[in-house]
C-alpha cells in the first residue's frame, strides 16, 4: 500500500512509525520532502497483511484529520 | 478583549483558557512551570493541588466526565509530565477532552538531557490525539486554541501542550481574541444510502438488539436513543462507558453487555438478526472472540469516527457521522413508514434470557461485597455521581447502577486504570459542589490515590468513599482461582493499613463495617454527612465477579455462577 499524504506537521511521522509498528506493518519506502506552504509531502509504501493495511490506513486517515486541525 | 499589560506566555495561557471557559484546573507546579504558577497567583482561574500529578490528570478527566467540558491539567517537566500519562490515556480511549499543559526545560537546555528535562511529546504521542511543544510564544495561542478544538472532538480526546520555560517568560503581545471559537470540524451526517439500508435492516430484522456506548454520551444523543429505541420497542444493551446513555427502567434495556454483562444482554446480543450499534468500539471486552460475536447477526455501526468501522468487526452497513442526525434522521424515516416495526415481543424474550446478575456466595457472617453496593445503590439520591476505580468492585458496580444520566457513573472503562476513583470523585465534585459524589474503590486501587485525602480535605470536598476492602487485588485473585489453578500471586493486601485512622488522619470521618447488621444504617451516616466520609467495608475476600465470559470466548462460554457443590474459597 503506497500512500501520498500531506503533513501539516512533520513530527506525526513519529506517530505514524508507531502505529505501523503497532498494527504489525513495515515500510518499503519513505520519502518526505518540504512544500513550498510550510506543509510537507510524504511517500510511504507500507508493506503487511491486507486487514492490517486498511485498518492501518483508517488510523492513518484520523490522525491526519487531526494534523490538520491542529494547525488550522 | 481580554487585558494582559505586561503579557508573557505564561499568562496568555491562562487567558486563553479563560477565554475556552476553563474556571478550574488540577495540577502540580515545579520547576520549569513556575511561570505559569507565578501568573496563576491571583487569577481567577481556580488551580486544585493535587498530591500526585497524575492524580490532577485523572481529576481533569472526571471534571470532564461529569461536564462534559474540557477538563484541564497541569505539571511541570520531566517527571511531573511523565506522571501525566496515564491519566492522559485514560481519557484518549475513553474520548474524554483533556488538555495538558506541561512546563518543559528552556529551549537551549533541550536535548542536552538538562535536569527534569523529558522528551513529553514523544512519549505521550500515543496517548494522546495530539502533543506539541510550542518553541516560539508568537505561535503559543494558535496552539492552545487547536488543542481546545481538538480535544472537544467530533470524538473528543487527550492534547498536551508542552512549553518551555523561556516561552512562559517571554514577552508576548496583548492578547486579542480571535474570532468566534470554532468547532473543530463541520458536523458530519450519515448518507442517505446507509440511512435508508438501515431502515431497511430493520424491516427485515426479527430479532434486533441496539447497543449503545459512550459515542452517544460526547454527541449530546442519549435522549434520542432512548426515543429510538422506544419507537421500535427495541430490546437494547450499553457498553459500560454507555451505562446512563440507556434508561435503566426501560423494560427493554437488557443491562451492560460485556465480560461481566448482564445474562440477558448477552444471550439477546448473541442471537441477534441485527445489532445496531451507537457510538461503540466493539472492545474485546464486548465481543469477546470476535468471529464469535453475534455470528448470526447483520451489523450496522454509527460513529463518527470511520477508523471505527471494521476496526474489530466488519459492519453491513456504516453510519459515518454525528450520532445526533442519524439518530433524528432514523427517527424521521421510521416516523414516515406505514407499518414501522415493533419488537415488543422479542424484547420480552431478550429480557426472559435472565435477571440481574447473581451475587457470588460467601460464608455466613462475612460480609459480601455485592450487598454492599446493592445497598448503597438503594440509598444513594437517583441524581448522585459515581465514580469507580477498576476491579471486582468496578464491575460489581456496573452491575447493579442504576444511572438514568449518561455522565452520573464514571469509571476508566478502556484503559482500567487503577488509582482512577478517587480522583475522578474529587474532579466532578469541583464540578458539581453541591451534589452527592461517591468514590467507589478497592483496596488495591484507593491505595494508589489514597494521598488525594490531603486533597478532599484541603478543599473540604464532601466526597463520599465507599471502600470494598477484600484484602486482596481482587480481580486477579478471581482469575487465579479460575484460570490458574488457585495459585494466588501477589494479591494478598491482608496487611492492608487501618483505612478509618488513616482517614481520621487526614480529618476525614471514617467507620468500619464488618457484618451486615449495620450495613444500611452506616451507608446512610455516610451519605448523609456534610463533609468527607470513609465507608470502609471489610469484605470476603473470596467473592467473585458473576457472570463471566472468559478472555478471548464467546458466550457460549459464560460462567454464570460458582457450582453450587463447590466450597468458596478461603
Amino acid at each position: 500500500m503506497t500512500l501520498a499524504l500531506v503533513l501539516h506537521d512533520w513530527r506525526i511521522l513519529e506517530r505514524i512509525v508507531g502505529l505501523t509498528n503497532r498494527l504489525g506493518c513495515s515500510y518499503r519506502s519513505v520519502e518526505v520532502r518540504p512544500r513550498d506552504d510550510s506543509r510537507y509531502d510524504a511517500r510511504i509504501e507500507f508493506a503487511g497483511s491486507p486487514d492490517a493495511l486498511r485498518r492501518l490506513d483508517a488510523q492513518l486517515n484520523r490522525l491526519l484529520d487531526d494534523d490538520k486541525e491542529m494547525s488550522r | 478583549m481580554s487585558e494582559s499589560g505586561g503579557s508573557t506566555g505564561a499568562k496568555l495561557i491562562l487567558d486563553v483558557l479563560a477565554d475556552e471557559g476553563v474556571g478550574t484546573v488540577f495540577g502540580y507546579p515545579g520547576g520549569a512551570i513556575m511561570p505559569l504558577y507565578d501568573a496563576l497567583y491571583g487569577h481567577s482561574i481556580r488551580h486544585i493541588l493535587t498530591r500526585h500529578e497524575q492524580a490532577a490528570s485523572f481529576a481533569a478527566g472526571g471534571f470532564a466526565r461529569a461536564t462534559g467540558k474540557v477538563g484541564v491539567c497541569f505539571a511541570t517537566s520531566g517527571p511531573g509530565a511523565t506522571n501525566l500519562v496515564t491519566g492522559l490515556l485514560d481519557a484518549q480511549m475513553d474520548s474524554i477532552p483533556v488538555v495538558a499543559i506541561t512546563g518543559q526545560v528552556r529551549t537551549p537546555l533541550m536535548g542536552t538531557d538538562a535536569f527534569q528535562e523529558a522528551d513529553v511529546t514523544s512519549i505521550t504521542a500515543a496517548a494522546t490525539k495530539r502533543s506539541v511543544c510550542v518553541r516560539d510564544v508568537r505561535d503559543l495561542e494558535r496552539t492552545l486554541r487547536a488543542a481546545f478544538r481538538l480535544a472537544r472532538g467530533p470524538r473528543p480526546g487527550a492534547v498536551l501542550v508542552d512549553v518551555p520555560q523561556d516561552v512562559l517568560k517571554a514577552p508576548c503581545d496583548r492578547f486579542n481574541r480571535l474570532a468566534p471559537r470554532r468547532r473543530t470540524q463541520p458536523t458530519t451526517k450519515a448518507d442517505d444510502a446507509a440511512l435508508d439500508a438501515t431502515i431497511e435492516a430493520l424491516r427485515r430484522a426479527r430479532r434486533p438488539v441496539a447497543i449503545v456506548g459512550g459515542g452517544a454520551r460526547s454527541a449530546g444523543a442519549t435522549h434520542l436513543f432512548r426515543e429510538f429505541c422506544a419507537l421500535l420497542e427495541l430490546p437494547h444493551t450499553a457498553t459500560i462507558n454507555g451505562l446512563g446513555c440507556a434508561d435503566p427502567g426501560d423494560p427493554r434495556f437488557l443491562g451492560m453487555v460485556g465480560m461481566h454483562g448482564w445474562k440477558a444482554a448477552n444471550l439477546a446480543v448473541n442471537e441477534a438478526d441485527l445489532i445496531l450499534a451507537f457510538g461503540m468500539r466493539f472492545d474485546d471486552r464486548v465481543t469477546g472472540r470476535p468471529d464469535r460475536f453475534a455470528r448470526g447477526a447483520s451489523i450496522v455501526h454509527a460513529d463518527v469516527d470511520a477508523s471505527e468501522f471494521g476496526k474489530v468487526i466488519a459492519p453491513h452497513v456504516a453510519l459515518r457521522g454525528d450520532l445526533r442526525y442519524t439518530l433524528a434522521q432514523l427517527a424521521q424515516r421510521l416516523a414516515r413508514m406505514e407499518s414501522r416495526p415493533s419488537f415488543d415481543g422479542w424484547a420480552r424474550e431478550a429480557r426472559a434470557f435472565g435477571g440481574p446478575p447473581p451475587p457470588d456466595r460467601t460464608p455466613l457472617g462475612e460480609l459480601s461485597a455485592t450487598s454492599v453496593l446493592d445497598r448503597f445503590f438503594a440509598h444513594a439520591p437517583s441524581d448522585a455521581i459515581v465514580s469507580t476505580d477498576v476491579g471486582q468492585h468496578q464491575m460489581w458496580a456496573a452491575q447493579r447502577q442504576r444511572a438514568s444520566h449518561p455522565r452520573n457513573f464514571l469509571t476508566s472503562a478502556g484503559l482500567g486504570a487503577m488509582g482512577f476513583g478517587l480522583p475522578a470523585a474529587v474532579g466532578a465534585q469541583f464540578a458539581f459542589p453541591a451534589r452527592s459524589v461517591t468514590a467507589i474503590v478497592g483496596d488495591g486501587g484507593f491505595q494508589m490515590s489514597i494521598a488525594e485525602l490531603a486533597t478532599i480535605a484541603r478543599y473540604e470536598l464532601p466526597v463520599k468513599i465507599l471502600l470494598i476492602d477484600n484484602r486482596r487485588l481482587g480481580m486477579v485473585r478471581q482469575w487465579q482461582e479460575l484460570f490458574y489453578e488457585r495459585r494466588y500471586s501477589a494479591v494478598d493486601l491482608s496487611d492492608n493499613p487501618d483505612f478509618v485512622a488513616i482517614a481520621r488522619g487526614y480529618g476525614i470521618a471514617g467507620e468500619s463495617v464488618a457484618g451486615g447488621a449495620s450495613l444500611d444504617d452506616a451507608i446512610v451516616r455516610m451519605l448523609a454527612s456534610d463533609g468527607p466520609a470513609l465507608l470502609h467495608c471489610a469484605c470476603y475476600p473470596g467473592e467473585n465477579v458473576w457472570p463471566l465470559i472468559p478472555a478471548g470466548t464467546s458466550v457460549a462460554e459464560m460462567m454464570e455462577a460458582r457450582p453450587q457443590d463447590e466450597a468458596v474459597p478461603a
